[in-house]
């Protein structure tokens, strides 16, 4: 009997306090900081309190060591109450997991100290403004001086980026080796040269801070090189293999929640004398809904399964992200269409459902790179 | 010092209960550590962390309690002792099996909630205490410990007290006492491994349930018009909530 769908009693702990933290501590600042578009720093600074933050961090290294299902578990709770709110501990594991599979013991003793100490966030910076899905053609350049690398040049829609310890950028040494001259840099706040400046005016995710790195004669040690120059591309690409699998979780969190509160309105709400959750046209879009929810989770289960297992999981992490995020668009769109009128506005939770889940199908690799991954695995075979 | 807080599972007050065959089934609904005695575990680690000692989880119930004690031993207490009894058994019996196990455990400080969510029958507490022979705070909103006694301040029904008793004594939750911690994923992980000792019982019942239905409230559907004299109507408001639905 190999296969088995049950939780352990302590994934399904971790499952009752993620989903009460979510439904007590994000649900109901969710709108508010949306609104104001800014990062609710209590809530990073709760998670942290209990145990929810950066938490894939390796017991030796003060983490808690948390596997990919036990991470997929956890972020469909949080992106129930808010997917901008779940970026920011996502985009921190991102953030980590360059250091994590590259990282040599002596990095990890003194990144991940600053992550585990207390309330802090790693980012991950690959896009720039001139590239994000072709990703080799990168153009921060990083000079090699003596003991340090000299970094020059920006990047864009850094999750985290201004709020983070430490963030993982990705330039070129050797323009002309294409993918094959690109390496990873840590880079610690506050070392002279890196500024972050904030961008506003996201459609969604607004509780998640986006930033525009710039570096200018930024003066990074060479201790801080992940890996061996020309490691860099390969970092990123295995970093995105892992990290999208939590992108189709927070998916599954949205789309749940798109069930959960249409499913509530249309018990409530009454037109031609009964309620509209006893009309078919409505009961077959909660169908839909419930059933694109059942095979996403199911799938992402499978993707984080394969990666604990240590299986190869690139395709089925770009199938789960791919699948999880549309199928997520489109439950919350149908939310808001059972709403009707009141699915509109902001006082109902179901629009911005929509304006965040959006960005599910771009960042960490677009859903068309997503159906490269897919295919390429499809024709290699 | 050795403190024990006696903890049940009960319903999710979200939770949609049936009658089925005039018994409530519980298969739908999510059940939960008790947020009356969520108060007492809080209030034990609280105790331990200020005067040492030991912190230790009491229940009686049926084999699925053990989540609702995994909760609580998550939540940074010692270990736990698990009374397993299936089916339904009166307060006044659950509490002389209870006080066997608390003898032996000789506890300074015995906490539990003010009132049950489930059967709400507000006994378990002083029960436990008329058991034991100790004495019995109800409704604490706050303990202090000094001198080998406990000076605690608890409601009465239109005020409160504040008293001193002697320990070993026993003491019933009330809403405001603290705010319960989370459980933290480290201590879920450690949960895992802490001592949770399982004794069986099988205790009859003095009392035996016939039949359960749910309480259908009625709504009164009273209206105030607040167009014409706002600041009258929202002084009848506060009077009708105070008087009448006497909520605050
Ligand atoms: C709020 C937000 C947060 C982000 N956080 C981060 C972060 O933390 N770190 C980080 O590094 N980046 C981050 N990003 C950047 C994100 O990963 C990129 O936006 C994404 O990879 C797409 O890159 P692009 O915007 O340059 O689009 P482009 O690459 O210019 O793509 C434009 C369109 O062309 C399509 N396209 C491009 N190439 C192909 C192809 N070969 N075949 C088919 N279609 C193709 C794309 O799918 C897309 O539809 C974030 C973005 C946003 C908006
Ligand atoms: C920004 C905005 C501007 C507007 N401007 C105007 C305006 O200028 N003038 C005006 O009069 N109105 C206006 N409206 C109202 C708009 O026309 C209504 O919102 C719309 O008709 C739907 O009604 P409802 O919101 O009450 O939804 P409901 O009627 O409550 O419908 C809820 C859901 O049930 C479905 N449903 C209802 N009945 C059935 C059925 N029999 N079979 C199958 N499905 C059913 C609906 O399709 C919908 O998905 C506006 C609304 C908005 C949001």
């Amino acid at each position: 009997m190999p296969i088995d769908f049950s939780l352990t009693d302590e994934q399904k702990e971790l499952q009752k306090l993620a989903r009460r933290f979510a439904r007590e501590q994000i649900a109901p600042v969710a709108a508010e900081y949306d609104a104001r578009e800014e990062v609710p720093w209590q809530v990073v600074e709760k998670l942290h309190e209990v145990g929810l933050l950066n938490a894939i961090i390796p017991e030796e290294y003060g983490g808690l060591g948390l596997g990919m299902l036990e991470e997929v578990i956890i972020g469909e709770e949080l992106a129930w109450g808010c997917m901008g709110i779940y970026t920011i501990p996502m985009a921190s594991d991102l953030g980590i997991t360059p250091i994590l599979l590259a990282g040599s013991h002596e990095q990890k003793q003194r990144f991940f100290k600053r992550l585990t100490e207390k309330p802090a966030l790693a980012a991950f910076a690959l896009s720039e403004p001139g590239n994000g899905s072709d990703a080799a053609a990168l153009r921060t350049r990083a000079v090699r001086d003596g003991e340090h690398y000299v970094l020059n040049g920006t990047k864009t829609w850094i999750s985290n980026g201004g709020e983070a310890e430490v963030v993982v950028v990705f330039a070129t040494f050797a323009p002309e080796l294409k993918h094959k001259g690109v390496l990873a840099l840590v880079v610690e706040k506050g070392t002279p040269g890196f500024k972050a400046n904030k961008l506003h005016g996201k459609m969604g995710q607004r509780a998640s801070g986006t930033y525009e790195l710039v570096f200018e004669d930024c003066r990074v040690p060479a201790a801080n090189l992940l890996g061996a120059e020309g490691d860099g591309f390969r970092i990123a690409m295995n970093t995105l293999n892992k990290t999208r699998i939590p992108v189709a979780a927070g998916s599954v969190g949205v789309a749940r929640r798109a069930l959960e509160e249409a499913t509530k309105y249309a018990k409530e709400r009454e037109a031609f004398g009964k309620p509209i959750a006893e009309l078919q046209a409505i009961q077959f879009k909660l169908a839909e809904m419930s059933m694109g929810v059942e095979t996403a989770r199911a799938y992402t289960y499978y993707a984080a399964w394969l990666t604990d297992q240590g299986l190869p999981q690139a395709h089925a992490a770009a199938i789960a992200k791919a699948y999880a995020s549309e199928m997520a668009f489109e439950a919350a769109n149908q939310a808001i269409q059972i709403h009707g009128g009141y699915g509109y506005m902001h006082e109902y939770p179901v629009e911005k459902l929509l304006r965040d889940v959006k960005l599910n199908q771009i960042y960490e690799g677009t859903n068309e790179i997503q159906r490269l991954i897919i295919a390429r695995h499809i024709l290699s075979q | 010092m050795k403190f024990v807080a006696i903890i049940r599972q009960v319903p999710d007050s979200e939770s949609r209960l049936k009658i089925d065959g005039g018994k409530v089934d519980l298969s739908g609904a999510t059940l939960i550590l008790d947020q009356m005695d969520e108060y007492a575990v809080e209030e034990v680690i609280r105790l331990q962390e200020k005067h040492g000692g030991e912190s230790v989880i009491v229940a009686l119930g049926p084999e699925r309690f053990e989540e609702a004690v995994r909760t609580a031993l998550a939540m940074g207490t010692d270990r736990a002792v698990h009374l397993v009894q299936e089916g339904y058994l009166d307060p006044i019996s659950q509490a002389q099996a209870l006080a066997e196990v608390l003898r032996e455990e000789a506890p300074d400080v015995v906490i539990t909630g003010g009132q049950q969510a489930d059967w709400d029958s507000q006994a378990l507490g002083p029960a436990v205490a008329e058991a034991l022979g100790w004495p019995v705070v109800a409704w604490t909103t706050a303990l202090e410990l000094e001198d080998g006694k406990a000076k605690a301040k608890h409601d009465l029904d239109e005020g409160a007290e504040v008293v001193r008793v002697g320990l070993p004594a026993v003491f019933t939750t009330q809403q405001g006492l603290n705010e319960p911690r989370y459980p933290t994923l480290p201590g879920i992980m450690k949960a895992k491994r802490k001592e949770l000792k399982k004794v069986p019982v099988s205790a009859a019942s003095k009392v035996e349930v016939l039949e359960q239905t749910i309480q259908e409230r009625t709504r009164l559907n009273k209206v105030l018009d607040g167009t014409k004299d706002p600041q009258g109507a929202a002084s009848e408001l506060v009077r009708l909530l105070h008087e009448e639905a006497k909520v605050i």
